[in-house]
């Protein structure tokens, strides 16, 4: 038996037949079926991650937007929403340290920010931040283009993609509403986007905000801090220097390195929205229904092709072979079926996440771990279903 | 024959129709987890106000949701007091603020209830049972559903409230829906002694209790017309509606959930048209034998058909089973008020039998392949 299998191998040394390939393709019309049901359960994964991503990254946005290498907050701070405030002594502390070249302030206000819908004159709460227009502190380039616009009192600009309901895309029609119990004029829009929490941002001058919310901010003098953001000198490494700024930085602030920050506010948003095992439930669900249906076209496949298989084995190829068969054909459906739900995905995400809100992104981790488990679960499925090859027998299938 | 010949075939080869089965019991699951997160969406909404006891809710004009209600005039509920019809009113006030540890500095936020400690306003009996304790200056009660960043709650316990020294005099059970990480509930007194900037003379919301027997349509209607446009009348089904609607639509959760119940429904009847369509594959040349000996396609598709129902009949039992158990599963760590409903189980079952119907119809057409002469 060997003997033969060796010969034969041997015979088709020059000429090797992709088998578990050419099973792939030998019925368009079933390979259709059976990449539609693994690529929508691999679908399902990815939007699962992919929702889980996206609840977790709308927290984060802000933090994405702002200029500097290290954060400075209070040190009970736990997440950015709550307002906890430090002096803005420590940013000239924290300034005259050699590799610093700027530390500027951050304020925010979200509790008395009551925004009215400039159409429908029902409030909401916003939030609201603010920065010295001369010493910018964020990355946006709507922001960049109206620091002059700004410094106008009563004014602000509006995130375009705050919810629908606070009507910040009606202010173009109308640009005067209110925040606050006073008159406000809209100078611009940048686009940053709602979370859990937040429905609606706005951003505003220093001297604005003293306007609207002059029991914040410290009084008159802007003293108390939200986030301080620090700019380091080109080249400089980030750790090394929130390790001497936290070493000689009074203890009531915390310096945070960016991925300190995100860590921070990451650690409030799973504590707070339970997105954790829900998506990563659906996902497991996503797993299990993903190899079920590809065992159930791989049992079916090998069904149809139990003539072929058992004439194989009639003529001396070992189980070794037969599984390696089954196991590559089941890699190729993977393969085959994620690739256009991946690419669907990216479309769906698109076309979601302007519905939604959410930043939902289809990042290298998402697409990879998804690779991964689509690999994972058709290779469980061919595992199982290679045992109806096992027992082909040449004698009974003729 | 008809009637028999499905359960041949179920009982034929009693592993496969087992996997067949399998098959459709992760579907339905699937439905069924997915419906559970996002029905959860609008119940956890809900939930603090489910709780409270009214007919008819006062609220501001300006209300959004409950976490973010305003304030209105008390005048309001009193007045709501003299309509016929109503048998009780109270005032409700809510706030949300900083809760601190006394012994590490912590700090998380916390929602406020604070109500008048002579008023029946919630269903939980503690506030009327422990109405001496909250009596005393800077106490509440806390509930055991809070976050795990409130450290232990225990009687005698002291915290900061918005920088004021408070202590627990007990805990109840209700569950945090979405106002915040954590809620306590004190008296009105306590309530203003926390937020010295808010005077009782302006509530959260009105709770108003009608006496048995009065029409709730016609107080709403008569409170609509004395009421200044400050205020806002709602009933108990206004109110859960405009709820849903805030947490399903205006929120990205329930659109997301929403989501996640449409792909659910794709992959479930993939997975039922799959299992189904090989079922009846396998058991070509039997159809074609019966085609040969006389039965008509009509009769065949009857087989097919009543095939489908029963194994998603019998798909049927074990996924409410397993859902039941993943719901309480999921209610306990993610605090999510999921549950089955009678409703929801009638639809998911009306919707399984509709889609296994379907897909045993459009499957049915491999059975005009089963040709008797190319078989043999």
């Amino acid at each position: 038996m060997n003997l033969r299998a060796e010969n034969l191998r041997e015979a088709f040394q020059g000429d090797w037949v992709p088998l578990a390939l050419r099973n792939l393709v030998a019925d368009p019309k079933r390979m259709a079926r059976a990449v539609a049901g693994i690529g929508f359960a691999s679908l399902l994964m990815l939007m699962q991650l992919g929702f889980k991503h996206g609840f977790l990254e709308s927290a984060l946005q802000f933090i994405h937007v702002l200029d500097g290498e290290i954060f400075l907050v209070s040190h009970t701070k736990y997440h950015f929403g709550e307002t906890d405030t430090f002096p803005r002594r420590r940013l000239y502390q924290a300034a005259e340290d050699p590799a610093v070249l700027w530390a500027r302030p951050l304020y925010a206000e979200r509790r008395t920010s009551i925004w009215k819908n400039p159409e429908s004159r029902r409030a909401y709460a916003i939030q609201v931040l603010a920065f010295d227009p001369d010493e910018p502190v964020f990355t946006l380039p709507e922001v960049a283009a109206h620091l002059e616009a700004i410094k106008t009192p009563n004014t602000l600009l509006i995130d375009s993609r705050s919810r629908s309901f606070i009507g910040a895309t009606l202010v173009d029609d109308r640009p005067a509403t209110e925040i606050a119990s006073r008159m406000v004029k809209v100078v611009g829009a940048f686009a940053l986007g709602p979370d859990f929490t937040v429905d609606g941002t706005a951003i505003m001058s220093d001297r604005n905000f003293l306007l609207y919310f002059p029991q914040r901010a410290g009084g008159l003098h802007l003293t108390r801090v939200d986030i301080g953001v620090v700019k380091l000198a080109p080249g400089t490494d980030p750790e090394a220097v929130a390790r001497r700024l936290a070493a000689r930085l009074p203890d009531d602030v915390q310096v945070l390195t960016r991925q300190g920050l995100l860590d921070l506010e990451t650690r409030f948003q799973l504590d707070v929205s339970n997105v954790g095992p829900i998506f990563l439930l659906g996902t497991g669900i996503g797993f299990v229904v993903g190899m079920l249906i590809s065992y159930q076209i791989l049992f079916n496949d090998i069904s149809d092709q139990l003539p072929q298989y058992a004439t194989l084995k009639a003529i001396g190829y070992g189980d070794g072979y037969l599984l390696a068969v089954v196991l590559q054909q089941s890699v190729f459906y993977a393969i085959a079926s994620y690739v256009p739900a991946a690419i669907l995905a990216a479309v769906v995400f698109h076309v979601i996440g302007e519905i939604v809100l959410l930043p939902m992104e289809v990042t290298p981790a998402i697409v990879g771990g998804c690779a991964a488990l689509a690999v994972g679960m058709c290779v469980v499925a061919g595992v199982a279903a290679v045992r109806r090859v096992f027992e082909a027998d040449p004698a009974e299938v003729f | 024959v008809i009637s028999v010949v499905p359960w041949r075939i179920l009982t034929h080869e009693r592993v496969r129709s087992a996997l067949a089965i399998a098959g459709i019991f992760v579907a339905l699951l699937l439905i069924f987890l997915q419906l559970g997160f996002y029905f959860s969406v609008p119940e956890g909404g809900m939930l603090l106000l489910d709780h409270l006891k009214f007919d008819v809710l006062l609220t501001s004009k300006k209300y959004v949701f409950q976490a973010q209600s305003q304030i209105f005039p008390r005048h309001r509920v009193f007045e709501a007091k003299e309509v016929p019809g109503v048998a009780s009113v109270s005032a409700l006030y809510q706030n949300s603020t900083v809760w601190r540890s006394s012994v590490d500095g912590t700090r998380t936020n916390v929602f406020v209830f604070g109500a008048d400690l002579a008023d029946d306003v919630f269903t939980f009996p503690e506030f009327r049972a422990d109405r001496a304790q909250l009596s005393e200056r800077d106490t509440v009660l806390v509930d055991v559903h809070s976050k795990p960043s409130f450290g232990r709650l225990y009687a005698g316990r002291r915290v900061e409230v918005n920088d004021r020294k408070v202590t627990i005099v007990g805990t109840y059970d209700v569950g945090i829906g979405f106002v915040g990480l954590g809620i306590i509930v004190t008296s009105d007194v306590n309530f203003t002694r926390l937020f010295p900037g808010l005077t009782r003379d302006n509530v959260s919301l009105g709770l108003v209790r009608l006496v048995p027997g009065a029409d709730p349509a016609r107080v709403v209607a008569r409170l609509r017309q004395i009421m200044p446009p400050d205020t806002e009348i709602l009933t108990r089904d206004e109110i859960a509606a405009r709820e849903s609607a805030h947490w399903v639509r205006s929120t990205s959760v329930g659109l997301v959930f929403g989501f996640g119940v449409i792909i659910a429904f794709i992959v479930g009847l993939i997975i039922l048209y799959q299992t189904l369509a090989a079922q009846i594959v396998r058991n070509l040349p039997e159809f074609a034998m019966m085609k040969s000996i006389g039965y008509t396609a009509g009769d065949l598709s009857a087989v097919v058909v009543r095939l489908a129902v029963v194994m998603t009949g019998i798909a049927f039992v074990p996924a409410v089973l397993v859902a039941v158990v993943v719901y309480k599963i999921t209610a306990v760590a993610t605090l999510l008020p999921i549950y089955m409903t009678f409703g929801r189980l009638m639809s998911v079952m009306a919707l399984a039998l509709a889609m296994s119907f379907g897909s045993a119809l459009f499957s049915a057409r491999a059975l005009r392949r089963a040709d008797p002469v190319e078989l043999f």
